[in-house]
């Protein structure tokens, strides 16, 4: 519930903080190793999220996974995209879903055929 | 509104002019004339009840809120109860002594002349994710609503928990009423043309819901979603003329969000138009092939003018004109409407998700499903059809496999959003999305024991109700068909054996097996009236008598069609009437259990 609360907070900063409240309250449950782990990625992608709104003056959080990369692919940040893939470990199928809509989406047709 | 309403022996007519009465009873207690704020969710039930005019006659004019405050006094109605907690609000806020308060019990409301609903959209999510049972409360005293007009009914039986806790509400408030108001107990007679109330909880079947309505009008509220019989279409499609002048336009104003909704438009889909009532329960396959004899029907008609050569042939042809355009206003929409599903229907998306569904119910496993709905996700489709696939194989194989559910669960937190923990977290409590535990299945033993799946269908003349989804009998109805049909040998419909009236049925006898395979617990009571009078007195005039079906926690259309069909079986000796706390569909369903977020950019 206090992850749920999270959404409702408008400053990042403080947005993260709350989040980490609520993994510690899943921490302490055995029964919630799937949702820890979960939640802690979330964290990390609105660390991440932050850096790109920094870096590209766009707003990113709020995003899900998917979106932020796809979103990093149609302003012509491939490169950028493939580094957040990597670090939130992003299965490859779903990448390059990704990436091929997106592109499409940019009419990158040079960037599709080089796939 | 409703003049499509009270063609069948249960007057449901009565009804609805039960609930108007009250109405204007309510109204006409405020002094003067009045403004009516309403909300947004009533105005739309309310417009099935009474229509735009009664309200202007009532001295009525809608108004908005930034009216000057202390010229007028302000009362308010609570639909359909007041509770403790609204009055505390409203202590909170220091106006609670300032305002006039009443109630207006609008319950059950009739969509049609056999389908009656509560139109209490979230009483799904509320009754078996939050379990707050206030609607089985409500349904309980529509029921005894119900019993007050036509009398106990004989025998109520059911299915699930829930529907259990239904059936001993009814019962405790029957004896509750013996007691506070001997009188109206001891009137109220054993019905004669109701003999059964059949209660059957959601919860019991969780398959039908999600899976693709294949009926037509299952596939416009499955496309365009149907909110309290009506539906927002293109306003192209209707632009000509203004449709069924009666009963449409009246409606949709009342409900205060004007008719045309910057394109859109809304309809009305009732028996009041013939030939929707002619298409509603059909499996879409033959939709086009009969609109198109419609249409030729029509044109040859109009060809007729040619033919009218004297005078009364003439008048005869003129007088006709006008039922004639009205068809061929509704054969119209009907028409772009069935082409617009048909675009849908034709998408490949829209038919491998047919495919694997059908797959899926059908118990036949191969690993493509799981697939297919992975690929779903990396397309990024709509999280609601993803949920509603995999849930639907998830609750057909009992689970998912511990590797599977977590790689899932994975993908869709990663794919939408790491709200969604909320989500699987919801799906799972109701048991739609959970990881296997045991390799028992018991979705495939029941759908050997009541042959859910029947491979050979034929949707043109269909002789079973699995037509409806092309193969697949919705579990619900079955299970009412187990009662309804029990104890009478096919073709002897008509002999009026012993076994043909339910109150002396076998009940659930003979399908022990298949019921205790399903959750929640079974029950079969007997309402008797004091003087010991026989609990039902067989009658010998030829009128069909009724069944009523509750589905707690709501329904879908294509239940709908498929329980109809089983009246149509029954070659006139049965109807059906279905009640329900809504009606919904797969997207609609899982939709209430989806977690919202605000979104934050929104504000920025």
């Amino acid at each position: 519930l206090t992850f749920l609360e999270s959404f409702q907070i408008n400053d990042t900063g403080e947005r993260i903080n709350r989040i980490k409240a609520a993994l510690r309250l899943y921490h302490d449950e055995k029964d919630h190793v799937f949702e820890e782990k979960a939640v802690e990625e979330s964290v990390k992608l609105l660390q991440l999220q932050v850096q790109l709104e920094k870096e590209y003056a766009q707003s990113f959080t709020g995003l899900s996974l998917s979106s932020t990369v796809y979103k990093l692919i149609t302003i012509n940040q491939s490169a950028r995209a493939s580094k957040v893939r990597e670090s939130l470990k992003m299965p490859d199928k779903r990448f390059w879903w990704i990436k091929l809509r997106a592109l499409v989406e940019i009419r990158d047709w040079d960037g599709v055929a080089t796939l | 509104t409703g003049a499509h309403l009270g063609h069948t022996s249960l007057n449901i007519d009565s009804l609805r002019d039960l609930a108007r009465k009250e109405l204007v009873n309510v109204l006409d207690s405020v002094q003067g004339k009045k403004g009516l704020i309403l909300d947004p969710n009533l105005s739309g039930p309310l417009s099935l009840i009474a229509e735009f005019a009664l309200l202007k006659a009532k001295h009525i004019h809608t108004h908005t809120r930034d009216s000057r405050p202390g010229l007028y006094t302000y009362s308010l109605f609570f639909v359909p109860r007041r509770t403790a907690l609204c009055e505390k609000v409203l202590e909170d806020e220091g106006v609670f002594g300032e305002i006039t308060k009443g109630e207006y019990h609008l319950d059950l409301i009739p969509l049609e002349d056999d389908l009656l609903s509560l139109e209490w959209d979230s009483t799904f999510k509320e009754l078996y994710l939050d379990q707050d049972t206030t609607s089985i409360y409500y349904a309980a005293k529509a029921l005894m609503r119900l019993q007050r007009i036509y009398g106990w009914f004989p025998r109520i039986l059911g299915k699930g928990d829930y529907s259990k806790a239904l059936c001993d509400m009814m019962l405790r408030m029957r004896r509750e009423m013996a007691v506070d108001d001997l009188d109206a107990s001891q009137t109220t007679q054993m019905s004669q043309t109701i003999d059964s109330l059949i209660i059957i909880d959601r919860s019991v079947d969780m398959v039908t819901p999600l899976c693709t309505q294949l009926t037509y009008e299952g596939l416009i509220d499955e496309i365009f979603h149907i909110k309290n019989s009506f539906v927002e279409v293109d306003a192209s499609l209707t632009t000509t003329a203004p449709v069924q002048a009666g009963a449409g336009a009246s409606g949709s104003t009342s409900s205060g969000s004007g008719t045309v909704l910057g394109k859109k438009k809304k309809v009305p889909l009732n028996g009041g138009d013939k030939l929707f009532g002619e298409l509603r329960d059909l499996n879409f396959a033959v939709v086009g092939g009969l609109l198109n004899k419609v249409a030729k029907r029509i044109n040859a008609d109009y060809e007729q003018r040619h033919n009218a050569k004297t005078v009364p042939q003439i008048r005869e042809f003129i007088n006709k004109m006008g039922g004639l355009a009205a068809e061929h206003q509704s054969l119209r929409l009907h028409t772009s409407l069935a082409e617009q599903i048909m675009d849908y229907t034709m998408t490949d998306d829209f038919n491998r998700i047919l495919e694997v569904q059908q797959n899926v119910v059908a118990g036949i496993a191969t690993n493509k499903e799981p697939e297919y709905i992975e690929e779903m996700i990396n397309k990024q489709v709509p999280l609601v059809q993803v949920l509603r696939l995999l849930c639907l194989y998830s609750l057909v194989n009992n689970g998912l496999k511990p590797k599977q559910f977590d790689f899932f669960k994975k993908e869709i937190l990663e794919a939408y959003g790491y709200e969604h923990i909320q989500t699987l977290e919801n799906l799972r409590r109701l048991g739609m999305l959970t990881k296997q535990v045991t390799t028992k299945n018991t979705y495939s033993l029941v759908r050997r024991s009541l042959s859910l799946i029947v491979d050979e269908v034929n949707e043109h003349a269909p002789n079973d109700i699995s037509y409806v989804y092309s193969g697949y009998a919705p579990l619900s109805v079955r299970l009412v068909q187990c009662v309804v049909q029990r104890g009478k040998e096919p073709g002897t419909a008509a002999g009026g054996g012993k076994g043909s009236g339910v109150a002396g049925g076998s009940g659930w006898k003979g399908f022990e097996d298949v019921l205790r395979m399903l959750p929640g617990r079974t029950f079969d009571e007997k309402q008797r009236v004091e003087d010991g009078q026989p609990t039902y007195t067989k009658k010998s005039n030829g009128q069909p008598r009724i069944s009523l079906v509750f589905f707690l926690g709501g329904c879908t259309f294509t239940e709908v069609s498929a329980t109809r069909f089983l009246a149509s079986q029954e070659g006139g000796l049965r109807d059906f009437v279905i009640c329900t706390t809504q009606i919904l569909n797969g997207n609609t369903l899982v939709d209430s259990l989806v977690q919202k977020v605000p979104d934050l950019h929104a504000t920025v």
